[in-house]
């Protein structure tokens, strides 16, 4: 059971260095997928909605920590992300929602609400508009995240190792 | 009584907690600027900045000649000159006696690399290898060889956190140098940006903005872009124009810190833009 819980956070430490070092390198203008979310969306699938949540709470102030933003912005990208994402956890259905094409539609839909809301909360800027928030903030990071989200249904082990 | 409440606990065990962890969620965002929080966050960005610098090798992918850097550190205090020259000869152009101009200020120049970048379209920063050691402080510019990059936002004993201009809450006191006109240039998450420039004011599509004198932040006459576009408002009165840096902020390497302190008296004083 605790294994079951360290698992995600071991799996979250290469992931943020990955996520602060090299997606900056594979980056669209800006715009940029969020390997932290497609661990958090895999494990709400796989353990349940609460699981999620904490999951997400948890290394979403993490990462808030380590990678010098404001702390909580992330925290509450993941948490309401997950919590999302935990309507679709079915304990009957584990694996098609997480090796199929159903993962990846997921993942889009809590991919844009993590990237509009942490760019929400983070900018307290009137000429940000709503138009790019939705769009280009939220939309086209969801996508790319989306995207990335792919090798993980092509790539699921079938004993359930991760 | 109780048995209400635990029935209604169970049954709503996930709104309960994902409503008491937003709650959490949004109590740190809003005591971010206490003490307490800000030691936490630099002991962890201390710790987690050195795995990732040593990761960040594998984005330089061609190991720089000593000697390279040493002409970009050249190239960078040179760009700061040659720009305070060109506003001087504008300013004697307009026949201002200015005979008893300061000196040019030598900047002292640290250079550093960036370990890691949190990239978003509206909240640019940037990790660098330099820090409280190397006698780096909040609200040092950040340059390039071509230009302004962002500012000091946090400190720690080896590594600093960079505001990049594509940052939405870094709003800087600018100057379009040839017709001495100030503005607060910000980002929109698409553009820089100066907004409200009054119609009168002959701006054109090439003319160069630097930080403005107003700025208690930035020393004066660093360059930061150039007008890309100017865009009238419906009442015709006054205009927005846009701005494009000289660095290009995403592919931004080989940095600077320039090592100005900001000045104590004129952050107290009540006309200060940038409080």
């Amino acid at each position: 059971m605790i294994w079951n819980f360290l698992k995600p956070v071991l799996i979250f430490i290469p992931l943020a260095t990955l996520q602060l070092v090299i997606v900056p390198l594979i980056t669209v203008y800006d715009i940029a997928p969020n390997l932290i979310l497609i661990l958090i969306v895999y494990y709400t699938l796989i353990y349940g909605q609460i699981f999620g949540i904490i999951a997400g709470f948890v290394l979403g102030l993490l990462f808030d920590l380590i990678s010098g933003s404001m702390i909580g912005a992330s925290s509450l990208a993941f948490t309401v992300s997950a919590f999302i994402a935990g309507y679709f956890y079915n304990e009957n259905k584990i694996d098609i929602n997480t090796a199929s094409f159903l993962f990846v539609i997921i993942l889009f839909l809590c991919g844009v609400v993590n990237s509009f809301l942490y760019s929400s909360v983070m900018t307290n800027n009137p000429d940000v508009n709503f138009v790019t928030l939705i769009l280009d903030i939220g939309i086209l990071p969801g996508l790319y995240t989306a995207a990335l989200g792919l090798p993980v249904i092509i790539l699921k082990p079938k004993k359930g190792i991760v | 009584m109780l048995n209400f409440l635990r029935r209604f606990t169970y049954q709503f065990k996930e709104y309960i907690l994902f409503i008491l962890l937003v709650v959490i969620s949004l109590s740190l965002l809003s005591s971010n600027d206490r003490p307490e929080v800000k030691n936490v966050r630099k002991f962890a960005l201390g710790n987690f900045a050195f795995v990732n610098s040593m990761l960040s090798y594998i984005s330089d992918i061609f190991r720089t000649n000593p000697s390279y850097n040493k002409l970009k550190e050249e190239n960078a205090k040179l760009m700061l000159e040659i720009n305070r020259l060109r506003k001087a000869e504008i300013e004697n152009k307009n026949l201002r006696t200015m005979l008893s101009l300061p000196d040019t200020m030598k900047y002292p120049l640290v250079a550093v690399d960036i370990v890691s970048k949190l990239v978003n379209k509206i909240q640019g920063n940037f990790i660098i290898n330099r820090g409280l050691k190397d006698s780096i402080h909040v609200g040092m510019p950040v340059i390039s060889s071509k230009g302004l990059v962002g500012i000091i936002a946090d400190v720690t004993k080896n590594f600093s956190v960079v505001k990049t201009l594509y940052n939405s809450s870094l709003n800087i006191a600018v100057t379009v140098q040839n017709i001495n006109v100030d503005g607060v240039l910000t980002w929109n998450g698409h553009e820089l940006m100066i907004k409200n420039i009054p119609t009168t004011y002959e701006i054109n599509v090439g003319d160069k903005v630097e930080t403005s004198d107003f700025s208690s932040l930035f020393p004066p006459n660093i360059p930061v872009g150039v007008i890309s576009k100017k865009e009238s408002l419906a009442i015709g009165l006054l205009h927005t124009v846009y701005v494009e840096p000289f660095i290009d902020i995403r592919s931004a390497n080989n940095l600077f810190v320039v090592k100005v302190v900001p000045s104590k008296q004129i952050n107290n004083l009540e006309m200060n833009l940038m409080k």
